[in-house]
């Protein structure tokens, strides 16, 4: 038999006399035993392990509240068990919940959200041919070779019949180039929208 | 919230050590037994209100009428010992098995019929009429047997609630079995134990919501 059956029945036996420390005790261990499962079944669920103090005070507090139906004739163990049991499912029940109305999309949210900007990859490609198109000659030739087509700097100086170190250079001016553009373009929508 | 928040509340709570229930001047068990005397007399007043009051010698003489009562408070002494389970945590799931003498009452009785009462009743709407008017019947009793199990502790409401079901269930049937004209074993076998379930699953609902604590 489980040797905290004895231990714990006693303990409580101490509490109906008055025994406030034999009282604390008890629930001191108990408390040190739930912490543990509390945690790891927060964990399983991927519920938020910070709430593991949380619902152990709610556990305590619901033992302590109805300490006085345990008939001190029957097991402890049992009678612990199905409290745990009900004030923790009860405890993850209304999490749930609460959770469920935080996420829960009201009408009032949907009201306010922005329309979607085009998505479509071949949109994608007109934007960036557009961009493309505002470098010079020599940057858009570096960008579509290494970026779009996925050569090696190496083979680009090798194509374009420059060193290294200038493909270097013009890759690295011409993404200055196109993030200026990209700026540019992003306030320009945000004062449209305002 | 850390441990340390829950050490000093431990520390509140064991202060409270040896202190008193406060409130119950009646203890679960005792207000269970209350109750469903409670429960049955006022099902009884409701038959006599709604139906007449029946001529005992009438009702006496008729083994159908003795076999229905007998089965169906076989079946609420089970309820009682089922409502006692629901209310005490940690109780074993023996209780259960009370419930059994009244049914096996139930089917000796359908078994046994040689009353050649048809299954459906004497008259068209002797099925719904007898499943509603027990239902009605136990509307009240079911109420008292919910406020009865809010003095113990109930570890599953849903199933609490059920059990309070069982109980009203066939107390108000055996309270509908004094004017009841359909004598058939069969009939009272299949109708009563159907009316009951849905009383039953009215307690599951109610305890879902009621019996939390």
């Amino acid at each position: 038999m489980d040797p905290r059956e004895e231990l714990w029945a006693a303990a409580m036996r101490a509490e109906r006399r008055g025994d406030a420390a034999a009282y604390e005790g008890l629930l001191a261990d108990i408390a040190k035993t739930l912490r543990a499962l509390i945690r790891g079944r927060l964990a399983r669920f991927g519920m938020n392990v910070d709430e593991t103090e949380d619902i152990l005070q709610e556990v305590l507090i619901g033992l302590h509240t109805v300490r006085h139906s345990w008939d001190a004739s029957r097991p402890f163990l049992p009678w612990l068990h199905a409290i745990v049991r009900y004030k923790l499912s009860d405890a993850v029940r209304r999490r749930r919940r609460e959770a469920r109305y935080r996420y829960d999309l009201t009408l009032e949210e949907w009201s306010y959200v922005p329309a979607a900007t085009p998505e479509d990859p071949d949109l994608g490609l007109v934007d960036l041919n557009r961009h493309l198109a505002e470098l010079s000659t020599g940057q858009r030739e570096v960008v579509r070779a290494l970026a779009l087509e996925g050569a090696s700097v190496r083979e680009t100086a090798q194509k374009l019949k420059t060193s290294e170190g200038a493909v270097r250079v013009t890759l690295h001016r011409a993404l200055q180039r196109l993030a200026s553009i990209a700026h540019l373009a992003a306030s320009r929508r945000s004062k449209e929208k305002t | 919230m850390s441990s340390a928040d829950t050490n000093l509340m431990i520390r509140s709570l064991a202060r409270e050590a040896g202190m008193k229930p406060g409130g119950s001047v009646v203890s679960f068990h005792t207000a269970l037994l209350l109750g469903a005397v409670l429960s049955f007399a006022s099902a009884v007043m409701l038959v006599f209100a709604a139906f007449g009051i029946p001529d005992p010698a009438t009702i006496m003489g008729n083994a159908a009428f003795h076999h229905k009562i007998s089965s169906m408070l076989a079946v609420a002494c089970g309820g009682v010992f089922l409502v006692r389970y629901a209310g005490r945590p940690g109780a074993r799931g023996l209780a259960l098995l009370t419930v059994l003498p009244g049914l096996a009452l139930l089917i000796a009785g359908a078994i046994s019929d040689t009353s050649g009462f048809p299954f459906l009743g004497r008259s068209e709407i002797a099925v719904p009429s007898c499943v509603a008017a027990i239902v009605a019947l136990s509307l009240l009793p079911l109420v008292i047997t919910i406020f009865v199990l809010k003095r113990g502790v109930t570890t599953r409401p849903a199933v609490a609630g059920a059990t309070a079901g069982v109980l009203a269930g066939a107390l108000g049937a055996a309270a509908y079995s004094l004017v009841c004209k359909n004598n058939g074993g069969l009939f009272v076998a299949v109708w009563y134990p159907t009316a009951v379930l849905i009383v039953v699953g009215l307690g599951a609902i109610i305890g879902r919501r009621a019996l939390v604590w």
